[in-house]
């Protein structure tokens, strides 16, 4: 197996005399040539990991390979990584080219060469008409394009990018994100986003790595993280809307089988022993559907019905839970009226309910 | 990225620092300096024997006689009676006009591009150019060497100055906040009385000590206006030191540290509206 | 300042409530600073102009009762007059000097302080201290401390030898060095505040980001934040220049312009005309011909900074 382009290996940062701890020993490896998302809420340590990995925060403790030769020392200039900020932080004094032509030209290189080098990227990024319109004339992702180039320029081997579509409009940002698709596939290069937006990191990436409160909770490809989320607060965060979370313990009565959590009762259509303790059982909204059957598993009241175009999302409630579900545009809902729901045993996830960590479980005759 | 000085850039900064406070520490000195040491050569710097009686000298009209006679043997009195009178007086009508024309050209101008031009341009002519003029209109009309006259040129120099700056805090508060009190059912007038002034008193504060320190250190118009009724701080300054051809050190350096401190005061006051006062309001800091 | 009056028009929206309309507001709010406004610099003007062209001399009655003689006055001015154009030139490059001197000390001070160390807040005061004190008091000062027996002879005589003395008020060079010191001493602090200040809101990204692409330490500072500055840079010198061509106070202090006339500015020659050779007149000429080359001069140093100044109102 080959080595990894970049490891961090029980990485660590602490801040006012270790008081506050951003980042708590990460381990991460990641492959030349994929792209990882490291996806997490505020404050959850994924950009103070990027600013170590680029070199502008020293670790306190732990190790940053790239190549498997140690970088923790070499300073942020010449690491070879580059890093397109989250408001771009282009020259605003200089034109396209001089943007771009920046990396090369403080490095002495001859003017031939870097224009060169400047037009390549230029043309890759649809930014050739521009070149010499000076930089305060452009919009919002022709700047994040020029950030890109700037760095693109300088032939990184690691590209970082700090929330990248998060100060684009709507349309900016579909945009980008094909750009960035279609980027990744004809440079090859070994990129690393931050964000705190999950269909950004879905979109995008190869793996995902989810974060929160200085550590990686999961590191998976992104369907199977989808699927399997390890962690509650993983699976709480994917998704729009996220999965149903209910903490409970399984019960059989007269040999049924079923998931309580107080009033909730969630039948799990089969028999058999049930494993002891509290577990938190995972439900997609994908997974539940509005029952046509006489007896459905669940029945609820609908709370509120948030019609979204190609879907309308459904809260319900069960007792004193609620459930959130997707259904059709077609179906004919109203707030208030009584509902069944019909459920897609498949896809549950059951959480330890207290380790939060998946597990797997055979119960009534599945296994989870 | 705060890195801390290196030795190098310590020491060059002890050297600046000793430049820039040794002239005030020679000024101290001097005025602290007993008569005897003034006309030492090499000059004291530190004197054996130092005293406050310069102080007293300067309002003593017996004292300086035995100095020499004419500007020399003036008491300070007057010129510092007369530094506060004019000062305050022209700061305050400066400040008061410049108050309403910046409310005025701000809530109720157009902004046009000609207005802040015109305005800075006043602040631009050389006093010796508006001199001129100025002392032959005045002797015209009997204001030479009169209180009245040099006012006005005070707040006539420095109006400009005071109405754009206080333009800057007026038009750093939001319309909104007037138009609130004037749906309220105040007049405008009110409005801006019991609005506007109160929440721009920071700035009202920092614009009238600037003015201040500009008509408090003004010398050309007042050397040149004033004859016998008249005099400033500065005018008898200079008075002391070209009529003896300056063997009058401690007194000299006596009145113009009375002259400084209000200044040093004032400047420690509004240290943070410095940079906007000293650039006419273009630069916040 | 008609262009004021002409230049206030009122705003279609808002409240036109109870009390004096927004016409009246306006007219009465700005009319005092109009009268005085147009006081001092139009009377003066007119006055000075009327003025230039007769041969008038308090000592010749009233001023109403003039010879008038045309041009005389400005052909001896422009043509004659070597003091006049010498006086130009000088006060032109000691301001240049000056300004030079103060821009680069400045800098140096405002890096200087970019940097981490104890009693900042209490060196900052410290630093400021010159321009805060009265022109007059400065150039006191700085006559007293290059007299023959002062303190800087006898720093030079420590330093260098007794040959290192000299007569600084003697002989011109050594008066132009002494009045361009006491300059740059009094007014350096104002660029180092304004530098400080632009230095402290220059963004922080592009910065890193130069220096993530690998620039060195010299070329972020010349290549980012220097430009950045631009503007800030610009306003400092047009301030500092509209100030420095006026420099009269503390040359009067230290050299009454002499020895001769090597160190007379443009306003102590003006002055010297006016009030100690009473030739009114052709001083009223000089002061005419000065405020319309301040007009000029300072409409072309504003020029480049003319939109910087009305954004950041």
């Amino acid at each position: 197996m080959s080595r990894p382009k970049l490891e961090l290996v029980k990485l660590r940062k602490e801040y006012s005399d270790g008081t506050v701890i951003a980042v708590d020993d990460i381990d991460l490896a990641i492959e030349a040539g994929e792209t990882v998302a490291l996806l997490g809420s505020s404050g959850c340590g994924k950009s103070t990991t990027l600013n170590m990995i680029v070199g502008l925060e020293n670790p306190t403790g732990g190790d940053i390979q790239i190549d498997g030769a140690t970088v923790v020392t070499t300073p942020a200039g010449k690491r070879n990584v580059g890093l397109v900020f989250q408001d771009y932080a282009v020259f605003t004094h200089m034109t396209v080219r001089k943007n771009l032509a920046f990396g090369l030209e403080i490095r002495g290189k001859y003017v031939l060469e870097t224009n060169r080098a400047v037009e390549e990227v230029a043309e890759l990024l649809n930014l050739s008409d521009k070149l010499d319109v000076s930089v305060k004339e452009l919009g919002g992702s022709e700047l994040q394009r020029v950030a890109i180039g700037r760095t693109l320029v300088t032939k990184p081997e690691i590209l970082l990018l700090d929330e990248p579509l998060s100060n684009l409009e709507a349309e900016a940002r579909l945009a980008m994100r094909r750009e960035l698709r279609r980027l990744q596939s004809e440079i090859g290069l070994t990129i690393i986003y931050v964000t705190h937006d999950q269909v950004e990191a879905l979109s995008l990436a190869d793996r995902i790595a989810v974060m929160n409160c200085g550590r990686i909770l999961q590191v998976e490809d992104t369907s199977t993280i989808f699927d399997k989320p390890d962690h509650t607060f993983v699976a709480g965060f994917l998704g729009s809307p996220p999965m149903n979370l209910l903490r409970g313990k399984f019960a059989a009565e007269s040999g049924e089988v079923s998931f309580q959590k107080d009033s909730f009762t969630l039948p799990m259509g089969g028999s058999g022993a049930t494993p002891a303790g509290f577990y938190t059982v995972g439900i997609r909204p994908e997974a539940l559907s509005v029952s046509s059957a006489d007896t459905p598993a669940i029945i609820g009241r609908i709370n509120n019905v948030e019609p979204r175009g190609p879907e309308t999302v459904v809260t319900v409630s069960v007792g004193y839970e609620t459930l959130t579900l997707v259904a059709p545009p077609t179906d004919v809902l109203h707030t208030g009226d009584p509902v069944g729901l019909d459920i897609d045993y498949e896809s549950l996830v059951f959480f330890g309910g207290d380790s939060n960590r998946r597990e797997e479980l055979a119960v009534a005759g599945r296994i989870f | 990225m705060e890195k801390k000085l290196s030795p190098l850039q310590t020491v060059i900064m002890g050297v600046a620092l000793i430049v820039v406070l040794f002239p005030v520490f020679w000024i101290l000195m001097t005025a602290i300096k007993p008569p005897t040491d003034w006309n030492a050569s090499p000059a004291i710097w530190i004197p054996s024997e130092p005293t406050f009686v310069n102080f007293q000298t300067l309002f003593d009209p017996d004292a300086l006689g035995k100095y020499g006679v004419g500007g020399v043997s003036q008491p300070a009195t007057k010129a510092v009676l007369g530094s506060i009178l004019a000062t305050f007086v022209s700061t305050a009508l400066s400040v008061i006009i410049g108050l309403f024309s910046a409310i005025g050209i701000s809530r109720y101008g157009n902004n046009s591009k000609a207005t802040p031009l015109i305005i800075l341009s006043g602040r631009m002519f050389p006093p010796a150019a508006i001199a001129v003029p100025f002392v032959i209109i005045f002797s015209n009309i009997g204001l030479i060497d009169s209180y009245i006259g040099l006012i006005a040129i005070y707040v006539a120099v420095t109006l400009p100055f005071s109405t754009w700056m206080l333009k800057s805090f007026v038009e750093d508060l939001p319309r909104e906040i007037e138009e609130a009190a004037m749906i309220d059912g105040r007049s405008k007038l009110a409005a801006h009385l019991t609005v506007t002034i109160p929440l721009i008193k920071g700035g009202l504060f920092a614009t009238t000590m600037f003015i201040f320190i500009l008509n408090w250190s003004e010398f050309m118009f007042a050397l040149v206006l004033s004859y016998t009724d008249v005099s400033t701080i500065p005018v008898q300054l200079a008075k002391y030191v070209t009529a003896t051809a300056g063997t009058l050190y401690g007194v000299q350096a006596a009145l113009a540290v009375l002259a400084m401190i209000p200044l040093v005061i004032v400047g420690y006051l509004i240290q943070g509206h410095l940079a906007r006062g000293m650039t006419f309001g273009a630069i916040k800091q | 300042m008609t262009q004021i009056a002409s230049s206030i028009s009122l705003p279609t929206k808002g409240p036109t409530t109870k009390g004096l309309s927004n016409a009246t507001i306006a007219r009465v709010f700005t009319v005092p600073g109009q009268v005085v406004s147009m006081l001092v610099l139009i009377l003066p003007l007119l006055v000075a102009l009327y003025m230039s062209f007769t041969d008038w001399s308090p000592t010749r009655g009233s001023l109403f009762d003039a010879v008038f003689v045309g041009f005389e006055n400005y052909s001896e001015l422009f043509v004659y007059d070597t003091r006049f154009t010498y006086a130009v030139i000088r006060t032109f490059l000691i301001s240049t000097v000056c300004l030079c001197l103060e821009f680069s000390f400045g800098l140096g001070l405002a890096v200087l302080f970019m940097r981490k160390f104890r009693g900042k807040s209490v060196l900052f005061s410290a630093f400021l201290t010159p321009m805060m004190i009265l022109p007059v008091v400065v150039g006191y000062i700085f006559w007293m401390l290059f007299q023959s027996n002062g303190p800087i002879n006898q720093v030079l005589e420590f330093m260098f030898g007794a040959e290192a003395m000299m007569e600084w008020f003697r002989s011109a060079p050594p008066a132009i060095f002494a009045v361009i010191l006491t300059e740059v001493w009094h007014w350096t602090p104002l660029f180092f505040l304004i530098l400080l200040s632009g230095l402290n809101s220059v963004p922080e990204n592009p910065v890193r980001a130069a220096v993530i692409l690998g620039a060195n330490p010299r070329q972020v500072f010349w290549r980012v934040i220097m430009p950045t500055l631009k503007p800030v840079i610009i306003v400092a010198f047009v301030i500092r220049a509209m100030e420095i061509i006026k420099l009269f106070d503390e040359v009067f202090m230290l050299t009454r312009g002499g020895p001769g006339s090597s160190t007379e500015t443009i306003s102590l020659y003006i002055y010297k005309l006016a009030f100690n050779d009473f030739q009114l007149a052709y001083g009223a000429a000089a002061a005419f011909m000065v405020l319309i080359g301040s007009l000029v001069l300072v409409h072309m140093l504003l020029a480049p900074v003319r939109d910087q100044l009305l954004e950041g109102e």
